[in-house]
């Protein structure tokens, strides 16, 4: 399926975004900022996440992370070997309602995913092209004969953006009751060598 | 710890911007002239109205040249000469009048464009023409150097991690190591686990001692081998020269999609569970475990500023600390929170890489507010924090940490020469 999509999105993508921001609403509803996504292979959603950060303590459990894991987790105990798992992620689509971070972006490429569609861009983190491209090596490419090559993969940004978008803002808007607070912990509490 | 041989490891502080040396600073054309001293604060009074140096404030106005025979001459800048170098028919009317006025003879010559970020640089740019130079006032130790006792402190974490990534069986991994400095302590820590891993979401059993960890037995799997996280790497032929290299996941992220799966599958593996990532992971789950009452998200959002702000008020905490069993001022519209001092993700924390990360692997430890890194060896071609990229420049972030490199004696990894020097 090579189709470009531009203006009018085809009706297959909008549905995978608008189950995206179902995920995202989800995360907003408990308190989490409201990014989420879906996975498609083959027309059809096999694995789906939403931001997870607050309720793990784990800045690192954005979207796109919760559903590779959910997808790794599956294939794994189907028994599919690391090449099948390869060969299974470069069919696959990404749809996330916000521009992957800089993190994800490069999680996405070592899986080697085949394609992302998202809603806004991410001015600050994105790394499909807001701050680093990471989905396209063209311009950082270290030439070594020895290292496997890293994939590229299409990117089509602003699908359903102002819904993302929207989310965000409520979020912000609905006094965010976690504002910074830095603790410092006890830590002999935890530790003890 | 053996002095002589700590002499050896060296701590490098890795600046945010690619450094360029110090003679070879972008200038910018200025037109100046030679004044009678006597008119000095008068000229300059009135060229700071007329013609103020504009983006260049690190530039002084006046130049105080010592001539032979113990004779002064000083030089104003008159103002910024325009790009093309087109001598004095591009003085601006004041200033063309003040210099006539003075019967100035004005002539062109360079400055340096930037502010110094360093003694070194501020040295050359005074060559030029004289410059001020403020050291930078940064909040994170150790950017102007580390005394002793914090360079021995690095140093033994260091050896720490370095000791965990040769903990597998002749094969070398990455590292990462979690550290509090402000009471010494490793928090926790995590190897590559590309190709053996505990069964998902078993970790609430991750303990602080490294040791501990490195032989941590896997409680969940069936498999009953004391399952280091190192052990298990398919295909790997100590032959090979860069066989050390190819465990070491942020060496080469792409790499995982080559290995023979073992059809046995009597392990997990997850191309993206990288030492820090895992190490993170398992701060967190400490964190869930010491602060099980956390309730309602704390955190606050991805987009938040806060940076330098933050680690500023965390150094005020940490004094007050002992004292302030109960934080009393809850933000208004927060409930009652009964839980006391509890972090808010790696704030404060260090943490120690045997290798440079890789992308994700740096911005997971922005995302997670890690405060310095220290990594002993760079990933040349994937390396995000001086090598490939230099996310610790990147303003945009939200946070930004501090990068040192130690520089370990090629023996400390001491499997062979087939390691690449460092």
């Amino acid at each position: 399926m090579d189709s470009h999509v531009e203006e009018g999105c085809s009706s297959e993508t909008l549905t995978f975004m608008e189950l995206a921001i179902e995920q995202a609403k989800d995360a907003l509803n408990s308190l989490e900022v409201p990014v989420g996504c879906v996975i498609a292979e083959d027309g059809k959603v096999i694995a789906s996440g939403r931001n997870r950060t607050t309720e793990t303590r784990n800045a690192t459990r954005h979207a796109e992370m919760e559903a590779i894991d959910a997808l790794l987790e599956q294939w794994q105990k189907s028994g599919l070997s690391v090449s099948e798992v390869a060969e299974k992620f470069s069919a696959c689509s990404l749809y996330v309602t916000c521009e992957p971070c800089i993190m994800c972006a490069a999680a996405l490429s070592i899986l080697g995913i085949k394609e992302v569609y998202y809603g806004c861009a991410n001015d600050k983190f994105g790394g499909c092209g807001s701050i680093l491209s990471l989905h396209s090596s063209s311009s950082k490419l270290p030439d070594s004969g020895n290292i496997a090559q890293r994939k590229d993969f299409k990117c089509t940004g602003g699908i359903m953006a102002l819904e993302a978008v929207s989310l965000l803002r409520r979020f912000y808007e609905q006094g965010n009751p976690n504002a910074p607070k830095p603790h410092r912990p006890l830590v002999q509490q935890a530790t003890d060598n | 710890m053996k002095k002589d041989t700590t002499d050896m490891w060296k701590i490098i502080h890795i600046p945010d911007k690619l450094p360029i040396p110090p003679n070879q600073q972008p200038t910018v054309n200025v037109l100046a002239s030679v004044i009678d001293p006597k008119h000095a604060n008068t000229l300059i009074r009135r060229l700071n109205q007329i013609a103020p140096l504009k983006n260049v404030c690190h530039v002084k106005r006046i130049q105080k040249k010592h001539l032979e025979g113990g004779k002064t001459q000083l030089s104003v800048i008159l103002c910024l000469a325009s790009e093309d170098n087109s001598l004095l028919n591009s003085l601006p009317q004041d200033v063309q009048e003040l210099s006539d006025s003075y019967q100035l003879s004005p002539f062109v010559t360079k400055v340096c464009k930037y502010a110094a970020t360093s003694k070194e640089e501020w040295e050359e740019q005074c060559k030029l023409w004289p410059t001020s130079y403020h050291p930078p006032t940064y909040n994170i130790d150790g950017i102007t150097g580390f005394s002793e006792e914090d360079s021995l402190s690095i140093l033994s974490f260091m050896k720490v991690a370095i000791e965990l990534a040769k903990s597998g069986d002749g094969l070398i991994v990455n590292a990462a190591v979690i550290v509090d400095p402000s009471v010494q302590q490793i928090i926790t820590n995590g190897c590559d686990q590309i190709f053996s891993w505990h069964a998902p979401m078993n970790t609430t059993c991750i303990r602080n001692d490294c040791i501990e960890q490195s032989t941590h037995l896997d409680s969940h799997q069936s498999n009953g081998v004391a399952s280091t996280v190192t052990e298990v790497l398919p295909n790997a032929s100590p032959s090979e020269p860069e066989s050390l290299s190819c465990a070491v996941s942020c060496l080469n992220p792409w790499k995982w999609s080559e290995q023979q799966s073992d059809t046995a599958n009597s392990y997990y593996w997850h191309p993206l569970r990288h030492a820090a990532i895992v190490a993170i992971e398992s701060s967190a789950d400490r964190d869930r475990r010491l602060f099980p009452d956390l309730g309602d998200a704390e955190e606050k959002s991805f987009e938040t500023s806060q940076s330098s702000h933050v680690v500023a008020m965390v150094k005020r905490q940490k004094t007050s600390v002992a004292n302030a069993e109960k934080k009393e001022a809850d933000p208004p519209d927060m409930p009652s929170n009964s839980v006391p001092e509890r972090p808010y993700l790696c704030t404060g924390c260090d943490i120690y890489l045997v290798w440079e990360p890789c992308i994700m692997c740096a911005m997971a430890l922005v995302h997670q507010r890690i405060r310095r890194i220290f990594y002993a060896f760079p990933n040349p071609n994937n390396g995000a924090l001086g090598s490939l990229h230099r996310l610790q420049g990147e303003k945009s972030l939200n946070h930004h940490y501090a990068v040192f490199r130690i520089c370990v004696p090629e023996e400390a990894l001491d499997i062979a020469g087939n390691r690449k020097s460092c």
